[in-house]
């Protein structure tokens, strides 16, 4: 795990810094607004660490260029105790979670460790269900045979398997995977589990989705 | 002093069958069409094996080079390749060609269920016409049809010798994406076909 730690003061970043190394992350200590920019843009990082008032650029206009980047990177800010408008600020820019100096180290790791574990958990990787294996890095979906899928379908799959055998409505499901986007209709979701039915049997698998047009879909097991 | 053709005097045989499954394959065509709209066949090849095919695939099987051979051992010598718009054309014309009188199926092998592991996919069928003709019919989409013309064309097995590694990977999944894309025409195909008989309704 990689943490970008943009931090002005240079008591603190050592202190934030040896306490993450410590806890088996390794990080990259920068000083300024730019600085931090200018790391977030090249390289990967699981998990960045603002502090809003910094030299140069402010964590705010940092976060911004970063998220107008399409990159969606958990990014932790550090706020003083009086800056309400900050954090609110903050967290509409694409903040996902903020703490307020002064703070405790244990909390500021407690933190790092639930941002990070968020990720390994929906992110990358594997996912499992039944006969069925979901690549997230190919978009790979494979039980006898293998078959790719589009990024809509493997986002509607990819929630169906995060709940598997529970009945998900037409709604929640325009709004986890189409973000309520405003051409997005049942119908959609209708035709995108008529896909991922279709693409199921294609690889000659026993998963089965059910449900109606309009209604709620289930992921289950029924072996022929 | 010429050479006896390995068939005998059998390829008018050959050639009979071969124009018989090539008319009923039309006439499937046409009464689809009219019922339906849609030509379910793409287009359609049909070969007699080449002699020296022939004689090259009789050694290859450890085969004496004779007609007895030709005809009962080896069951290609005459070939059809059926390309179809969509992925039920393949079981749809399967099923035909499986049901005519006098033919019967003696082998067949599903690859468009279950994947060749490079990926290959087409629906494989040796049929016995008239107790005396085997005809090999190889029956696929276009987009599966254009995989495995383009697998061919690359010829890189030959050239590369060794390290086909990432070639055989990054081909299946090419394949793969191909595949995907059938499924997806076929389930529009299949909503569009829903639609229209709910509003006949």
């Amino acid at each position: 795990m990689k943490i970008l730690l943009a931090e002005d003061t240079r008591d603190l970043n050592r202190v934030i810094t040896v306490a993450l190394q410590h806890e088996g992350y390794e990080v990259d200590p920068v000083y300024d607004g730019e600085e931090a920019s200018a790391h977030a843009f090249q390289n990967g990082y699981d998990l960045i660490v603002l502090d809003i008032m910094m030299p140069k650029k402010s964590g705010i206009e940092v976060l911004r260029e970063i998220r107008s980047a399409n990159s969606v990177t958990p990014v932790l800010l550090l706020t003083a105790r009086a800056e309400v408008d900050d954090r609110v600020s903050g967290l509409d820019a694409g903040a996902d979670d903020y703490l307020t100096k002064p703070f405790a180290m244990k909390e500021l790791l407690a933190r790092v460790r639930a941002m990070t574990r968020r990720k390994a958990e929906y992110g990358a990787g594997e996912l499992k269900f039944g006969d069925l294996t979901l690549d997230a890095d190919k978009f790979e979906l494979t039980s006898e045979n293998s078959i790719r899928l589009s990024v809509k379908e493997y986002e509607l799959l990819q929630t169906l398997i995060l709940h598997p055998d529970r009945d998900l409505d037409t709604g929640y499901l325009l709004e986890r995977v189409w973000n309520n986007a405003p051409d997005a209709t049942s119908d959609t979701v209708w035709l995108y589990i008529s896909y991922l039915r279709g693409k199921l049997t294609s690889i000659a698998s026993s998963v089965k989705i059910l449900g109606e047009r309009g209604g709620s879909y289930r992921l289950t097991l029924q072996p022929d | 002093m010429e050479t006896e053709s390995i068939y005998g005097d059998h390829l008018p045989e050959l050639e009979a069958v071969k124009n018989r499954l090539l008319a009923e394959i039309d006439t499937l065509r046409k009464t689809v069409k009219d019922k339906y709209g849609m030509d379910p066949v793409e287009h359609c090849l049909a070969r007699i094996k080449s002699e020296d095919s022939m004689r090259e695939k009789c050694r290859r099987r450890g085969l004496p080079e004779t007609t007895e051979s030709a005809l009962m051992e080896i069951h290609d010598a005459v070939g059809i390749r059926v390309v179809t718009s969509f992925i039920s054309d393949v079981y749809l014309v399967r099923d035909y060609l499986a049901s005519l009188p006098g033919c019967r199926v003696v082998e067949e092998k599903d690859y468009i269920r279950h994947a060749k592991p490079n990926g290959y996919r087409s629906y494989h069928m040796i049929l016995l016409v008239d107790n005396h003709v085997y005809a090999e019919i190889q029956l696929r989409t276009i987009s599966q049809d254009t995989w495995a013309s383009l697998e061919h064309h690359l010829k890189y097995k030959k050239t590369l010798n060794q390290d086909t590694n990432l070639i055989v990977q990054e081909l299946k999944r090419c394949a793969d994406e191909l595949a995907s894309t059938d499924v997806s025409m076929q389930t529009i195909r299949d909503a569009i076909f829903q639609i229209q008989k709910d509003k006949d309704r």
